[in-house]
C-alpha cells in the first residue's frame, strides 16, 4: 500500500529517525559535550548560531539538545503508556464482550466509574505518597527511571478505558457472526476464539485509538510535570517544554513550534505505521475495496 | 440566486464577526487572575475579594503607597501622641489600651443608612464569635469591651498594647442593619446566610465610591457608583472586573481590547510583564512595584549537612543573586539581605550582606571539611556527599526556571543539589507544614509593613507533632537572643528603640542563615497610556482602595 | 426491554454509590486542606485561627464520619452547601452546567458534523490526495495541545484581525449573534481537535466495513459507489463511531478544563477542578457523581445503539441471538 502514499511515507521515514536520534540523545549529547541542562543567563532566547543550531531557550540552554533529550522521554513514555493502555483495554474489552452478562456488567460499569474518576484528586493524592516509604529504596525511588515508569503507570491506569469500550463493542457485533459461530461448534476454547477469530477483526479500531492515544499522553505528561508527578527539572521532555514555552508565546514562539511540530511528526508517523499495521494484520485488510 | 445567497451570507458573516464598539472612557475593565468565590468582608480571606471591596467599602486604616499608615474610614489616625490611644497599666501587671476612633461623619451605607457605632458593635461582636467563620480572630478577640460615645465616636479598650496599635486595616465594617437579624437567627449557620454571598448586590452591603451592581459567577462583577459614597466623586460610571486565570490569555484579551487594563495585584508573571513592555510599551505604561512578597529557601536545620554554618553561608555565596535578578528579571526584584524589604522603614542598612563569592563558598566549604569527590561532587571525610534536595511548587514556571539556574551555581562549587516538587497542594499542605523536606524548601511570605517575625522565627513557632504542626518556623531555627528580641519588640512603642531591635533581628538572621534570602518579588501593573490614577502599594492594601483618583488622562 | 433497563438502572445507582465513597476517601487523602491554603495567603492568621477554623468546616473530623452524615442528608435530599461559595450546591451548579452544555454541545456537534463526512470521505478517498490532507489534519489535530491551539485562535481572530472576542461569557442580554461571537473560538477549539478523532475512527471503521463480503455482492450487483458507501458500508461502520461519540457525551458535563480556562468560560470542568482543589467537597462530590450519571447514561445509549444499529447483538450482552 504504502507506495501510494510517498508524502505520509516520508512523515513516517522523518519520525522514525528521530526517534532514534533521541534514544541516542545521551550518547550523541556527551560526544557533542553538550549539556542539556546548563544554564547561560548571559545567552538567553539567543537565536539560531553555531554553537546552538536552533538557538537557546528562557534560560540560555542549547534547544536542539534539550529537544533531543526531551524526545528521549516523550516517546518512551508515550510509546509504552499507549501500548500497554491498548493491552489492558483489548483485554478487558473482549472478555466483558465474549462473556457478557454479569461479568459484562461489572466490567463494563468499572470502566464508567475510571472515566469518571477525578484524576485531579488520585494526582494529587498520588504525588503526596513517598516511594521511599513503600519499601523501595531511596535511590531508586528517586531516580530519574522511577520517574518515567511512574508516569507511564499512571497513563497506563487511567487510558485504557476507549480501547477496552471500543473492543467490547467490536466483540459483541463479531461473536454473532458466522465464522465465530463456527469456531464455537467447532469446539474451540473461549480463549482461543477471543484470540485468534475476535481481536484480529477488531484491530483496527485498537491501533487507530491507539495511535491517537499516544500524542494524547506525551501531552498528558506535561500536566503530570505541571504537578510535580512527571519528569522534575532540570529534565526536558517535550510536553514540558510546549507547557513552559505558554508564558513566553508572544515573544518566544520558537519554544512552542519545536516541540510542537516533533509531537506533530511523531504522533503522525505513529498513525501511519499503526494504519500500515493495520493493513498487513487484519484478516480481510489486505484486500483493496476499491482501484 | 446563488450570488444573493452568497453576499447573505457574506453579510451575515460580517455582522457576526464585527469588532466591539471601542469601550467608552467612563467604563473600565479591569482585568485579573482569579474570581472571588465570596465576598464577605471577613469570613476568608482571599486576593481578589480583597481587590473587588477596596472599590466598594474601606477599611478604618490603610497603608498607602509609601506605606505610611493613614484613615480611611476613621477621622484621626490614632496615636499615643494626639491622646487618641491611652496605654493602660491592666490588673495583671500587664499593658493594655483605649483607642477611641471617629466614624467619617459621612459614611453612609448604599440603601441611605448612616454608617455608625451600631455597626462596629455589631462588627465585633460577629469577630469574637468562635461560629461565625472569621478567618484571622485575633484582633477582635484582643478587644475587650467596645465603648459607645455617639453614633459616630466610640472606643475599643484592647487587652495588649503592641507598636500596631492603630493598625486597623482588617477592621472592615458589617452593615448590622442588613445583617443583624441574620446573625441572630444563629452563627453557626451566619456564614451560609449572610447577604454578602446571598444577595451580593443589596445597595446596603456597601459604603465605598462603588457599589456592586452585577456578579455573574466565575466570570465577572459589574460596579456602579455608590451615589452615597462621601469622599471623591469616581469618574467611571461602570467597572467591570473579569477574571481570566491563564495568563496568555488574559495579555490577549488586553491587545483585543476585551480589557483595559491588568492588575498588578493579580496579574501577568514579571517576565511576561517584561516582554509585553518590549512589544507594546507605546500603547501601555507597565508598572513594576516591588512588593512585600519575599522569596527565599527554608533551610532544614536538622540536616546533618546544614548544621553547619559556614555551609549555609557558602550556600548563599555561591549564588549570584544580582546576576539573576539583572538576567531574568531585568532588575526589578531587588535581592534580599534578609526578610525585611529595603522599602520597609525598619530595614536595617547594615545588615551583612553576600555577594557572588564563589572562591570564598568554596574555601568555606574546604574549612568545613567537604572536599571535591572523583565526580567533583564534595564529600568530607565521614564520606558524606554534600548532595541536597531542592523542592518547590511544581508548575510555577518562575520558580522553576530560578530554581534551576541556582541548581548549576551550586554544581560549580561542588554541591549537588536533586530537585523535587510538588503542587502546591501537597507542598504547603504536607512538606513545610510538617518540616518533610529533606534540606531545601523554596517559597514565598507575603506579609505587610513592619510584621513582626514571630510566626517565622521564634522558636515555639517550630512545628512538631507536639503543638499540632502549628507555627511557620519551617527550618527549625532556635535563637534565645532572637526569641528574647521578638517579645521585646511587639510592646515597644518608641520607634527608635524598635528600629535598633529589628536591626539586630536582622543582623542574626542575616548571619545565621536559618533561611537563603533571595529577592522581592515585583508586581507589573499594565496600565493603558489613557488611564491615570492607578498607584501601585506592594502590599496587601491593594491600589483599588484609591479607585475614585481612577480617570482618564 | 424493560428488564434490561431496570438492571441498568440498578447498577447505575451501585455505581454512584461506590463512587460516592471512593471520591469522598479521595478527597480526604489528599493532603493539606482548605484551612492550610487560607493560612497561606492570610499572615494574620494564628495557629489557633486555623484549629477554630478546621472544627468549624468539620475538616477535623474522621472521613467515613463525614461521608456518613453527607450521605444521610443527601438521600433525603439534601446536598449540601459548597463550603468556598458557601451557597447550595446545586444553585452554584446550575449556571456552570448551562454554560458546559452550550459550549461542549456545540463543540461536539459541530465536531461529529465536521469529523465523520470527512472520515467517510477520506475512506472513499483511500491513498489519494483527499485522504492523505484529512489524515495529516487529523494527525496535527491530535498532536495540538489545546492550550497552544485557544492562544492561536486568540492571537488571530481577537488580537490581529479583531473580528471576535477573545472568549469570556457575553455580557447580559446580549442578543444571539454576541453570545455566538463569544462561543465562536471556545467551540473551534474544541471542535478542531475532537473533529480529528472523529475522522480517523470513521475512517478506519469504513475502510474495514468496505472490504467485507457483502460490500463485494452489492458491488457485484451493480449498486452505485455512493449507495454502497453511504447505505451499505456506513451501517456497519457504525459501531466503534458510536462508541466513541458515546465517550464524548458522557465527557460532556464534566466540561473542558483547558479550553474553559482559557477563554474564561465558566463551565462545569473548572468547578470540578477548583472544587477538587480547594477540598470542597460537597461541590466536588455532586459535580463529579453528575459527571458519573452522565458518562454511565451515555454509555447506556451506546449499548441500545449497538443492537438498534445490529440487530444481531443481543442487548444484555449474553450470547448473541439469531439476527
Amino acid at each position: 500500500m504504502s507506495i501510494a502514499r510517498p508524502a505520509l511515507a516520508a512523515i513516517a521515514a522523518l519520525g522514525t529517525s528521530l526517534a532514534l536520534a533521541c534514544l541516542a540523545a545521551p550518547w550523541i549529547l556527551t560526544l557533542a559535550g553538550i549539556d542539556p541542562t546548563e544554564t547561560d543567563l548571559l545567552n538567553r532566547l539567543a537565536g539560531p548560531s553555531a554553537a546552538h543550531p536552533l538557538g537557546t531557550d528562557d534560560l540560555g540552554r542549547d534547544l536542539l539538545a534539550r529537544l533531543l533529550d526531551g524526545g528521549r522521554v516523550s516517546i518512551v513514555v508515550g510509546l509504552t503508556a499507549a501500548v500497554i493502555a491498548a493491552t489492558i483495554g483489548s483485554v478487558l474489552g473482549v472478555v466483558a464482550g465474549y462473556f457478557g452478562g454479569r461479568f459484562d456488567a461489572v466490567l463494563m460499569r468499572f470502566t464508567d466509574g475510571v472515566i469518571a474518576l477525578p484524576l485531579l484528586a488520585v494526582l494529587i493524592v498520588l504525588a503526596a505518597i513517598d516511594l521511599g516509604k513503600l519499601g523501595i529504596p531511596e535511590e531508586i525511588a528517586r531516580s530519574p527511571e522511577a520517574g518515567l515508569a511512574r508516569i507511564v503507570v499512571i497513563t497506563a491506569a487511567f487510558g485504557w478505558t476507549t480501547v477496552a469500550r471500543l473492543v467490547r463493542a467490536a466483540t459483541l457485533s463479531l461473536k454473532t457472526r458466522d465464522f465465530v459461530r463456527a469456531a464455537i461448534a467447532l469446539g474451540a476454547s473461549p480463549w482461543r476464539v477471543m484470540l485468534v477469530h475476535i481481536l484480529p477483526n477488531a484491530l483496527s479500531p485498537i491501533l487507530v485509538a491507539t495511535a491517537l492515544a499516544l500524542g494524547e499522553v506525551i501531552k498528558f505528561e506535561s500536566v503530570l510535570s505541571f504537578l510535580g508527578l512527571g519528569i522534575q527539572p532540570p529534565t526536558p521532555s517535550w510536553g514540558n517544554m510546549l507547557t513552559n514555552a505558554q508564558e513566553l508565546i508572544w515573544t518566544a514562539p520558537h519554544l512552542a513550534l519545536w516541540p510542537g511540530l516533533l509531537i506533530l511528526a511523531t504522533v503522525a508517523s505513529c498513525n501511519i505505521l499503526a494504519d500500515a499495521l493495520a493493513d498487513r494484520l487484519s484478516p480481510r485488510g489486505g484486500a483493496r475495496p476499491s482501484s | 440566486m446563488i450570488e444573493t445567497l452568497a453576499v447573505r451570507a457574506f453579510a451575515l458573516a460580517a455582522g457576526l464577526l464585527a469588532a466591539a464598539p471601542a469601550a467608552a472612557k467612563d467604563e473600565l475593565t479591569i482585568g485579573f487572575t482569579q474570581y472571588p468565590a465570596t465576598l464577605h468582608p471577613i469570613i476568608d480571606s482571599m486576593a481578589a475579594k480583597s481587590y473587588v471591596l477596596g472599590m466598594t467599602r474601606r477599611p478604618f486604616t490603610a497603608y498607602d503607597k509609601d506605606w505610611v499608615l493613614r484613615c480611611m474610614l476613621c477621622v484621626d489616625l490614632p496615636t499615643v501622641e494626639n491622646g487618641l490611644a491611652r496605654p493602660v497599666d491592666r490588673p495583671d501587671g500587664t499593658k493594655g489600651v483605649a483607642i477611641t476612633l471617629a466614624i467619617h461623619p459621612g459614611a453612609t451605607w448604599g440603601d441611605g443608612v448612616p454608617v455608625s457605632t451600631q455597626d462596629v458593635a455589631f462588627t465585633i461582636e460577629v469577630g469574637r464569635d468562635d461560629k461565625s467563620g472569621v478567618a484571622a480572630q485575633e484582633f477582635y478577640k484582643r478587644v475587650e469591651r467596645v465603648e459607645i460615645h455617639d453614633a459616630k465616636r466610640f472606643t475599643l479598650h484592647m487587652e495588649k498594647l503592641t507598636y500596631q496599635y492603630n493598625d486597623f486595616g482588617d477592621f472592615q465594617l458589617l452593615p448590622a442593619h442588613l445583617e443583624r437579624p441574620v446573625f441572630a437567627a444563629g452563627a453557626e449557620g451566619y456564614k451560609q446566610r449572610t447577604l454578602f454571598d446571598a444577595e451580593p448586590t443589596r445597595a446596603g452591603l456597601h459604603f465605598g465610591p462603588y457599589r456592586i451592581e452585577q456578579v455573574v459567577a466565575g466570570s465577572h462583577l459589574v460596579l456602579a457608583p455608590n451615589p452615597t459614597w462621601y469622599g471623591d466623586k469616581p469618574h467611571f460610571r461602570k467597572i467591570t472586573i473579569r477574571a481570566i486565570e491563564n495568563t496568555a490569555a488574559l495579555e490577549a484579551n488586553l491587545l483585543s481590547g476585551s480589557i483595559d487594563y491588568i492588575a498588578g495585584e493579580l496579574g501577568l508573571t514579571l517576565d511576561q510583564a517584561l516582554a509585553f513592555e518590549k512589544r507594546h510599551g507605546a500603547r501601555f505604561d507597565i508598572v513594576y512595584k516591588p512588593g512585600l512578597v519575599y522569596e527565599h529557601i527554608d533551610l532544614n536545620l536538622d540536616n546533618p549537612l546544614l548544621k553547619d554554618r559556614r555551609v549555609r553561608q557558602a550556600l548563599l555565596m555561591a549564588l549570584d543573586r544580582e546576576a539573576l535578578n539583572r538576567q531574568l528579571f531585568e532588575g526589578k526584584q531587588p535581592v534580599a539581605a534578609s526578610f525585611v524589604n529595603p522599602l520597609d522603614r525598619v530595614a536595617a542598612t547594615d545588615t551583612p550582606r553576600y555577594g557572588f563569592e564563589p572562591a570564598r563558598a568554596q574555601a568555606l566549604l574546604d574549612e568545613a571539611g567537604f572536599r571535591p569527590g572523583p565526580d567533583g561532587i564534595r564529600v568530607n571525610a565521614a564520606g558524606q556527599r554534600l548532595s541536597l534536595e531542592l523542592g518547590t511548587t511544581a508548575g510555577n514556571r518562575t520558580r522553576e526556571s530560578v530554581q534551576q539556574v541556582l541548581q548549576n551555581q551550586w554544581k560549580r562549587v561542588g554541591v549537588e543539589v536533586r530537585i523535587k516538587n510538588d503542587p502546591a497542594r501537597v507542598f504547603f499542605g504536607e512538606i513545610t507544614r510538617k518540616r518533610a523536606f529533606p534540606a531545601m524548601a523554596m517559597y514565598a511570605w507575603i506579609s505587610s509593613p513592619e510584621s513582626g517575625p514571630r510566626n517565622q522565627l521564634h522558636s515555639k513557632s517550630i512545628p512538631t507533632e507536639a503543638n499540632n504542626f502549628a507555627g511557620q518556623n519551617y527550618p527549625g531555627f532556635a535563637n534565645a537572643e532572637i526569641d528574647g528580641l521578638i517579645d521585646r519588640l511587639e510592646v515597644e512603642l518608641d520607634f527608635d528603640r524598635r528600629k535598633a531591635i529589628w536591626t539586630r533581628v536582622q543582623a542574626i538572621y542575616a548571619t545565621e542563615l536559618p533561611v537563603l534570602p533571595l529577592y522581592f518579588r515585583a508586581e507589573s501593573f499594565i496600565v493603558p497610556k489613557w488611564l491615570a490614577g492607578i498607584e501601585p502599594t506592594g502590599h496587601l492594601h491593594y491600589s483599588s482602595l484609591r479607585v475614585e483618583h481612577w480617570k482618564p488622562r | 426491554m424493560l428488564g434490561y433497563l431496570v438492571r441498568r438502572l440498578i447498577q447505575a445507582i451501585a455505581v454512584l454509590a461506590a463512587m460516592s465513597l471512593v471520591v469522598y476517601v479521595l478527597l480526604g487523602l489528599m493532603p493539606g486542606d482548605p484551612v492550610d491554603l487560607m493560612a497561606s495567603g492570610d499572615p494574620k492568621m494564628t495557629p489557633a485561627d486555623m484549629q477554630r477554623l478546621r472544627a468549624l468546616h468539620g475538616v477535623d473530623r474522621p472521613i467515613l464520619e463525614r461521608y456518613a452524615s453527607w450521605a444521610t442528608a443527601a438521600l433525603q435530599g439534601d446536598l449540601g452547601w459548597s463550603r468556598s461559595f458557601r451557597r447550595p450546591v446545586l444553585e452554584i451548579m446550575a449556571p456552570r452546567l448551562a454554560n458546559t452544555l452550550l459550549l461542549m454541545g456545540s463543540a461536539l456537534a459541530v465536531a461529529l458534523g465536521i469529523g465523520l463526512p470527512l472520515g467517510i470521505w477520506a475512506a472513499a478517498r483511500r491513498g489519494r490526495l483527499a485522504d492523505q490532507a484529512i489524515n495529516l489534519a487529523c494527525f496535527a489535530g491530535a498532536a495540538t495541545p489545546t492550550f497552544w491551539l485557544a492562544l492561536l485562535l486568540m492571537m488571530v481572530f481577537a488580537v490581529h484581525l479583531g473580528w471576535l472576542p477573545a472568549g469570556s461569557l457575553p455580557p447580559d442580554g446580549a442578543g444571539p449573534l454576541e453570545v455566538l461571537r463569544h462561543m465562536a473560538l471556545p467551540v473551534a477549539t474544541l471542535a478542531l481537535v475532537e473533529a480529528g478523532i472523529y475522522a480517523r475512527h470513521m475512517r478506519a471503521a469504513m475502510i474495514d466495513a468496505l472490504a467485507q463480503d457483502y460490500v463485494r455482492t452489492a458491488r457485484a450487483k451493480g449498486a452505485s459507489e455512493l449507495r454502497i458507501l453511504l447505505v451499505h458500508a456506513l451501517r456497519n461502520a457504525a459501531l466503534p463511531v458510536t462508541t466513541v461519540a458515546a465517550l464524548g457525551f458522557g465527557g460532556l458535563f464534566s466540561g473542558a478544563l483547558v479550553t474553559e480556562t482559557m477563554f474564561a468560560w465558566p463551565g462545569m470542568g473548572k468547578l470540578i477542578y477548583d472544587s477538587i482543589l480547594t477540598s470542597d467537597f460537597n461541590m466536588a462530590l455532586v459535580t463529579l457523581l453528575f459527571a458519573t450519571l452522565v458518562t454511565l447514561l451515555a454509555n447506556l445509549l451506546a449499548d441500545l445503539g449497538y443492537a438498534a444499529l445490529d440487530p444481531r447483538i443481543a442487548l444484555d450482552g449474553s450470547d448473541g441471538r439469531d439476527g
